[in-house]
């Protein structure tokens, strides 16, 4: 019934004559077209734009082409990106020399951008040298991989670049794979940038010039994004061109609705349903769930470990065998996800990977017993904060963790505040006590490390400072023997379980809501859809 | 023509009157903005390595690294030039958001408004007329559920009945059919710029997008029209001339609606630009169940991330709307009654 009104409209708006760009669009059927409704909302169309939001990522995988990109694998859960197995994007073939520090990239030669002049060497080396240069997101992002200079990237040929780093950074390779490392049309962008803008930043936002999947048909900031899809592109696995004709991105900023419209059949895919919605429509069977634990994501329990009174190691043992995991696991997330507690190691981790399980399990005597030798006996009074935006599940997680340390003495006084409030304390490092969840686009414990546990920038939630882990996470980095870096890693991850400077908590599912009928979905570094692999059967 | 000149006259003083007003709105705003606590610099700064360098450079993008005093002079000369800055959230210069949102929410309000003064003017006159009886007592009834139920439940609730029940609604995204392609934008006013392009499926599309929100809001503004409606009427049905009126033969329908009801309409009239001005304001939250574009739900969000651009041309905004709405009142006061003339 729904197709047959759409079909129709479809006709008579092709029969209007209004002149209208939209227009010739829409002689599309609906089952070539991808319809997404997500929550947030696109606000740029360069992804390297300071503020840009987690959307506008998923927009410029589709839009623009990297030199490199990850590979994919199967699960149990379903298909997730693979960072172990780098595959070609832009360049057919990439000679790693024996040393682990020079990358030769060749370029297919029949790569074109949007507007059909052809990929060359120049605008990768322009492209790269932006992501180094301009002040955007990309740099800070790129050095974890030591890439800090436009000297590190060379023009060998008009289709083969070489770009060099002075240790063999383990990182190096896969940073370029990702979303800030786009290859822009270095023509079209230059011939818009200005004496005060040489990288073309504030025309990049609005505008497009790549060579990717997709092509941008319509941009509403904050509205929707319309894109068609590239006929000439041919750098996927198989070498064809995306599944869908058309994809549309639109916000729907009500989660219930969302969830409708994925049941009524109106939309075809939606990745931040609510989880009680999510447990809904799969209990009906109407629609297809993929739930897939983010793998390169974990939610915890932070102390602040440079201030009292969560400076006191005892203390923070203390709590976090007071709490209970599992209830707060099913209660908060409706189990939804990966639990990141509860191992039975006590020393050493069974492996180097990070995040895993660790050894976190509710014993009150012994929280009772630690919280006296904390030096604490009377407990103490403290409060527990976390963000507005992040309620559906803290809410109840937060009235657990205040029934649970009022049973050891400890009187929490819960704290709800709006996202820019909480974004600000937690860089101030203001807060004691709080939860948030995080994500590492490129999943490597030393990488997890250097960001989450060192440092004095936000991620480092708990502020920790523990001169062993700095000295063993620079090392990590740039180990290039297997056995030694994992010995390395769980050296690190045993050091964690000891200090519970952060308690981990889970890695929640990436639940992805779709018709039955639309196939293809990959769990993407980026928490976003890459249309390119999906389709309808 | 006299009466033309006199509310010229009253219009052009109302209007410099009120710059004063606009201009505590604008600095009040500014300045409440940053009092508030939470630091845009850091929550734009999100990325997934950002370090203090880029907060630093966020903050220099929005003009947070000067003193206070000196942004609010730089504030006030941008105002001066017609740029009310940029949001972060969007990405967009907020003259280019707000007038491209604002049509969005003037067509609803409009509409719900029309919606409501249809349904409020006949049953509070006929409240008025038997009041304390059956009708006025179900008229009664209506009124206070509008009230009692949040927009955001009867949004719901009609979206749950309509479009996932009955499917007779289309779905709740936005305002038209995302697979209808849009009309050429004239005014911005879909329904008006769809007529004029004698798109008439974009006509239909748009006019049902529209119906639910309309009706939701509509349903919550009803108690405030229909009931000062009913009590204007009852004073006057009471008064002298009524009753000369029906002493002279006048036939009930005449002495009701032209003598009574032009005389009633003063108060509804205040209430009417009151409640339009809330509206604008006030529906944030049917925005956001029904996915509409509009100012409120775009400077909700700005608010939510301290975005403070946004937020202060919002509030410039609905200043200058709210004034020019009262002068609209005011002129139709002397419409509605020739004796008065504020002066």
């Amino acid at each position: 019934m729904k197709l047959d009104r759409r079909n129709l409209l479809a006709g008579g708006a092709a029969l209007a004559t209004v002149p209208h760009l939209g227009r010739e669009a829409f002689a599309q059927t609906r089952a070539e077209t991808l319809r997404q409704v997500t929550g947030n909302a696109v606000n740029t169309l360069d992804p390297t734009m300071p503020g840009s939001t987690r959307e506008a990522f998923g927009i410029s995988v589709n839009i623009y082409d990297r030199l490199v990109s990850f590979g994919k694998k199967q699960t149990p859960a379903g298909w997730v990106f693979d960072p172990d197995n780098i595959r070609g994007e832009l360049a057919e073939k990439v000679v790693t020399s024996a040393d682990g520090m020079t990358f030769t990239f060749h370029l297919r030669r029949d790569a074109k951008f949007h507007d059909g002049t052809p990929v060359t060497a120049e605008d990768v080396k322009w492209s790269l040298d932006r992501a180094v240069s301009a002040r955007s997101l990309a740099a800070a992002q790129i050095q974890t991989g030591s890439w800090t200079k436009p000297e590190q990237f060379k023009i060998i040929d008009q289709y083969t670049v070489e770009a060099k780093v002075d240790k063999p950074d383990r990182l190096a390779l896969p940073n370029l794979c990702t979303l800030y490392c786009i290859i822009f049309n270095s023509k079209v962008v230059k011939s818009h940038a200005t004496a005060a803008d040489p990288w073309g930043q504030e025309w990049t936002k609005t505008n497009t010039a790549g060579s990717g999947a997709y092509i941008l048909e319509s941009f509403r900031p904050g509205e929707q994004v319309i894109l068609r899809r590239n006929d000439a592109w041919n750098r996927s696995i198989d070498g064809k061109p995306a599944g869908f004709r058309r994809v549309i991105c639109q916000t729907i900023p009500e989660a219930a609705t969302r969830a409708s419209l994925i049941e009524k059949g109106d939309a075809d895919l939606s990745i931040d349903l609510a989880a009680s919605d999510v447990a809904t429509l799969a209990s009906r069977g109407t629609v297809k769930v993929i739930s897939t634990p983010q793998f390169n994501a974990f939610s915890m329990i932070a102390f602040n470990t440079q201030a009292a009174p969560f400076n006191n190691k005892k203390l923070r043992q203390a709590v976090a065998a007071a709490l209970p995991y599992g209830n707060i696991f099913k209660a908060a997330l409706f189990e939804r996800g990966a639990p990141l507690f509860g191992a039975n190691w006590t020393d050493t981790p069974p492996s180097g990977i990070f995040p895993q399980p660790m050894p976190l399990k509710q014993d009150v005597a012994l929280a009772r017993k630690l919280l006296a030798e904390a030096g604490f006996p009377n407990g103490l009074d403290t409060p527990f904060a976390f963000n507005v935006g992040a309620a559906a599940i803290a809410e109840p997680m937060a009235a657990l963790i205040k029934e649970s340390l009022a049973a050891i003495n400890i009187r929490v006084d819960i704290q709800k505040l709006p996202d820019a409030q909480i974004s600000t304390m937690v860089t101030e490092k203001k807060l004691p006590f709080f939860t948030e969840t995080s994500i590492a686009w490129l999943p490597s414990t030393d990488y997890f490390f250097r960001n989450f546990f060192t440092g004095n920038q936000r991620w480092n939630y708990s502020s920790w400072d523990n001169a062993e882990i700095v000295a063993l996470a620079e090392k990590a980095r740039f180990e290039i023997n297997a056995a030694e870096y994992e010995k390395l890693c769980k050296k690190m991850i045993s050091i964690l379980a000891e200090e519970v400077p952060v308690l981990l908590l889970w890695q929640p599912n990436q639940d992805a809501v779709m018709p039955k009928n639309v196939e293809g979905y990959v769990y993407g570094y980026h928490r976003q859809v890459d249309y390119r692999d999906m389709k309808r059967a | 023509m006299g009466l033309a000149v006199s509310i010229a006259r009253r219009a052009g003083k109302r209007v410099v009157s009120s710059l004063p007003a606009l201009f505590g709105v604008v600095i009040f705003t500014f300045l409440l903005m940053r009092v508030l606590p939470g630091d845009p610099a850091i929550f734009f700064a999100s990325g997934p390595n950002a370090g203090q360098a880029e907060i630093e450079q966020i903050r220099q993008q929005m003009g947070l690294d000067k003193p206070v005093p000196q942004q609010l002079l730089l504030y006030l000369r941008d105002i001066g030039t017609g740029n009310l800055g940029r949001s972060m959230t969007t990405g967009q210069p907020v003259v280019t958001d707000l007038v491209s949102r604002l049509p969005a929410s003037l067509e609803l309000t409009f509409v719900a408004l029309m919606l409501a003064l249809i349904l409020a003017l006949p049953l509070g006159i006929l409240a008025a007329l038997r009041p304390n009886s059956l009708i006025d007592n179900i008229v009664r009834m209506i009124c206070t559920l509008g009230v009692c139920v949040p927009t955001f439940v009867s949004g719901l609730l009609f979206i749950f009945a309509f479009y996932y029940i009955l499917g007779i609604a289309p779905d709740p995204t936005g305002r038209i059919d995302i697979f209808a392609g849009q009309p050429p934008t004239i005014t911005g006013f879909l329904l008006i710029d769809a007529a004029v392009a004698g798109d008439w499926d974009a006509w239909r599309s748009a006019a049902r997008q529209l119906i639910l929100p309309a009706c939701t809001m509509a349903l919550f503004v009803l108690a405030p029209l229909a009931r000062m409606t009913r009590a204007s009427m009852l004073a006057v049905l009471t008064s002298d001339f009524v009753r000369t009126g029906e002493a002279l033969g006048l036939s009930r329908r005449r002495v009701v609606l032209v003598y009574a009801l032009r005389n009633a309409l003063l108060p509804v009239l205040t209430i009417m630009g009151i409640v339009f001005s809330t509206m604008l304001g006030a529906n944030v939250l049917v925005e956001k169940v029904f996915s509409w574009p509009g100012v409120a739900s775009y400077a909700l969000d700005a608010l939510l991330s301290s975005d403070y651009a946004p937020v202060q041309g919002f509030v410039l905004l609905m200043a200058t709307i709210f004034v020019m709405v009262n002068l609209t009142v005011d002129v139709l006061y002397g419409l509605a009654d020739p004796r008065i003339s504020i002066e």
